[in-house]
C-alpha cells in the first residue's frame, strides 16, 4: 500500500502537532485512526483530551503541525469535514428554552443523511420525550439528547469528549450500550475520550493514552493488555532482583518484589527460575493499572531527563 | 460563504429570541400609541418610552445573542455544526441588526410621520430625531461588536453602559451644535452641512464597526 492509499484509510491523521498556552502546551502530536476503528483516548484531567480533540474538530487552530481529517485539512476545511462528524462533549449544552424535537428539526435540516426513523427508535431507547424542553431534562437525558443529535445525522465519525462524566450508573449503561450498537457498522470510525478507563475498554479497540500534552502510548487495546504483567516473585536470602529486559518499574518489598513490565513474554518466567528467583504468580493488569503505571514511568522518565539537564 | 447556513443559523436565534422580540414590538406600539394620541406632552413622554423600548431591546437582544451562547455552554453545539467561524458571525451581526432595526424602523417612521404630518410638532426636529436614531443603531452595533469579538458578559455590559452614556452625552453635543440647534423648534426642517456630516460620521461607523467584527473575527484561531 502507497502513501496515498494508507492515508486514505485513515480517518483522522495528526502530524507533529502542537498547541501552546501560557500554561499548557500539547506538544507533537502524533495520532493515526484507521477507518472503521474505535479509539479510547485516556489521560487525567488537563492532559490535553479536550484541546487534541478541539484541534482535530477545527474549532482550535494549531500552532504546529498537520492535521486530515476524513480527508480534509483542518482546519481550513472544517466546515466540509463537520458535515461528517458527529461531536458529543462533556461540556456541550443544547438550548433550554427549546424542546428536544425542535433541535431534532434543527439538525435534520442541515444533514442529509439525517435518519428520522433512527432518531425515532433513540428516542424510544433513550426513553425521551420529544416534547419536553431541555432544561426540564436531567443532565443524563442531555446527554443522551446530544448523543441522539449526533448519532442520527449518520455521521462517518463519531468523537466523543468525555460523554459519560457525570451519569450516573444506568444512563451510562445505556450510553454505552447505545455505542455498542452503533459499533455494528464497519464504516464508522470512533474517538472516545475519556478518564474513566472501563468505560474505554469495554468499547475500544485501539487505545492512546496521552498525559501533560504529549502522547505517551498508543496502540491496539489487545496488545496493552497481553504484553503489560505483574510478575510476583521471590528471592533466595541474598538474591538479588533479576534485570530483564522490559522491565519498566519494581516494587514489592525485600525478597518479595513485583515486576512491572510492558514487554511480557513466557520466556520471562524462565529467564527468572534461571537467575535463582521464585515466579509466585503473573497477574494481568486491568487497562486502568496500565495506563497508571504508564503515566508514572513517563514521568519518572522525565524528571530524571530534568535533574540530567 | 454558505448562505443557506447563514440563513438556518439565523432562523435559529429568531425562534431562540422570540418573546424578547415580541416584547420589544408590544413596548414599541404602546411607546407610539402614547406618542401618537397623547398631544404634546404625550409626544415627549412617548418619545422617551420609545427610546427606553429601544435601548432595552438593543442591550438584551445584542446581550443574548453574543454572549449567552458561550455562557450557557451552546457554542460547543453550534460550532460542531457544518459551518465556519465567519458564517457564525455573519448570521450574529444579521440576526442582530434584524432584532433591532424591525423596532427602530417602525419607532422612527412613526416618530417622523407625527412630526411631518402633525401641526402642533415642529419639522424642525427631524433631523436631530434622525441623528438620534442613527446613534442608537450605532450603539447597538458598538455592543455587538464588543459581545462577538470578546465573547465575554462582563465586556458586553461595560459597553452597553457606555452606549447608554453616549446616548445622553451625544444627544446634548448635538443639541448644542450650531447647525442643528438653530433649526431644531423651527416649523420648517432644514438639513444644514453639520446634520449631514453626523448622520454621514455615524453610518461610517456603523460600516467600520461592522467590517472590523466581521476581519477581526473571521482571524481568530480559537473558537471555543
Amino acid at each position: 500500500m502507497n502513501d496515498v492509499e494508507s492515508h486514505n484509510d485513515l480517518a483522522v491523521h495528526f502530524e507533529g502537532v502542537g498547541k501552546r498556552y501560557h500554561h499548557f502546551a500539547l506538544e507533537k502530536i502524533n495520532l493515526e485512526l484507521p477507518t472503521g476503528s474505535i479509539m479510547g483516548f485516556i489521560g487525567p484531567n488537563g492532559a490535553g483530551k479536550s484541546t487534541t480533540i478541539r484541534i482535530l474538530m477545527g474549532l482550535l487552530h494549531q500552532d504546529a503541525g498537520a492535521v486530515r481529517v476524513l480527508g480534509r485539512n483542518m482546519p481550513d476545511e472544517q466546515a466540509a469535514a463537520k458535515m461528517d462528524i458527529g461531536f458529543v462533549s462533556e461540556d456541550m449544552r443544547l438550548y433550554g428554552a427549546a424542546p428536544l424535537r425542535w433541535h431534532m428539526e434543527f439538525v435534520r435540516s442541515i444533514y442529509p443523511r439525517w435518519d428520522q426513523p433512527y432518531a425515532e427508535e433513540l428516542l424510544r431507547r433513550f426513553d425521551l420525550k420529544p416534547e419536553q424542553k431541555i432544561k426540564g431534562l436531567s443532565h443524563g437525558q442531555r446527554v443522551k439528547a446530544a448523543l441522539l443529535l449526533a448519532l442520527a445525522r449518520r455521521p462517518r465519525l463519531l468523537v466523543l469528549d468525555e460523554p459519560t462524566t457525570g451519569l450516573d450508573p444506568v444512563a451510562r449503561h445505556e450510553v454505552l450500550a447505545e455505542l455498542m450498537a452503533v459499533l455494528a457498522d464497519e464504516q464508522r470510525t470512533i474517538l472516545f475520550s475519556s478518564h474513566n478507563t472501563l468505560d474505554v475498554e469495554q468499547i475500544s479497540d485501539q487505545i492512546t493514552f496521552i498525559d501533560r500534552g504529549r502522547i505517551i502510548d498508543s496502540d491496539d487495546k489487545e496488545i496493552f493488555l497481553d504484553r503489560w504483567r505483574r510478575l510476583r516473585l521471590q528471592l533466595p536470602p541474598d538474591g538479588a532482583v533479576p534485570k530483564l529486559p522490559g522491565v519498566i518499574e519494581v516494587g514489592g518489598s525485600g525478597r518479595l518484589p513485583v515486576l512491572t513490565t510492558n514487554r511480557f513474554e513466557p520466556a520471562m518466567v524462565y529467564a527468572c527460575n534461571e537467575l535463582g528467583a521464585t515466579v509466585q504468580a503473573v497477574d494481568t493488569m486491568t487497562l486502568e493499572e496500565i495506563f497508571v503505571a504508564n503515566v508514572q514511568r513517563k514521568r519518572t522518565q522525565e524528571e530524571r531527563e530534568e535533574v540530567t539537564v | 460563504m454558505n448562505f443557506t447556513m447563514v440563513r438556518r443559523l439565523i432562523l435559529k436565534d429568531w425562534y431562540l429570541q422570540r418573546l424578547p422580540i415580541a416584547l420589544s414590538l408590544l413596548g414599541g406600539v404602546a411607546a407610539m400609541a402614547v406618542l401618537v394620541l397623547g398631544g404634546k406632552a404625550g409626544f415627549t413622554l412617548g418619545l422617551i418610552l420609545l427610546v427606553t423600548v429601544l435601548v432595552a431591546s438593543s442591550a438584551i437582544s445584542t446581550t443574548n445573542l453574543t454572549v449567552l451562547e458561550r455562557k450557557e455552554q451552546t457554542l460547543p453545539f453550534v460550532m460542531s455544526l457544518p459551518i465556519s467561524f465567519r458564517e457564525y458571525t455573519a448570521a450574529k451581526l444579521i440576526v442582530i441588526l434584524v432584532v433591532f432595526l424591525i423596532p427602530w424602523s417602525v419607532a422612527m417612521g412613526a416618530s417622523f410621520a407625527v412630526l411631518a404630518l402633525s401641526p402642533t410638532h415642529s419639522q424642525g426636529l427631524i433631523p436631530y430625531v434622525a441623528i438620534m436614531g442613527s446613534e442608537m443603531l450605532m450603539s447597538t452595533c458598538f455592543i455587538a461588536a464588543v459581545g462577538l469579538i470578546t465573547e465575554s458578559q462582563g465586556w458586553t455590559i461595560t459597553a452597553v453602559m457606555i452606549g447608554n452614556v453616549a446616548i445622553n452625552g451625544i444627544g446634548y453635543w448635538v443639541a448644542h451644535i450650531e447647525g442643528v440647534s438653530q433649526y431644531m423648534f423651527g416649523p420648517v426642517m432644514r438639513w444644514t452641512p453639520a446634520a449631514g456630516a453626523l448622520l454621514f460620521a455615524e453610518y461610517a461607523s456603523i460600516a467600520l464597526m461592522l467590517g472590523g467584527t466581521f476581519l477581526v473575527q473571521s482571524r481568530k484561531k480559537d473558537f471555543l
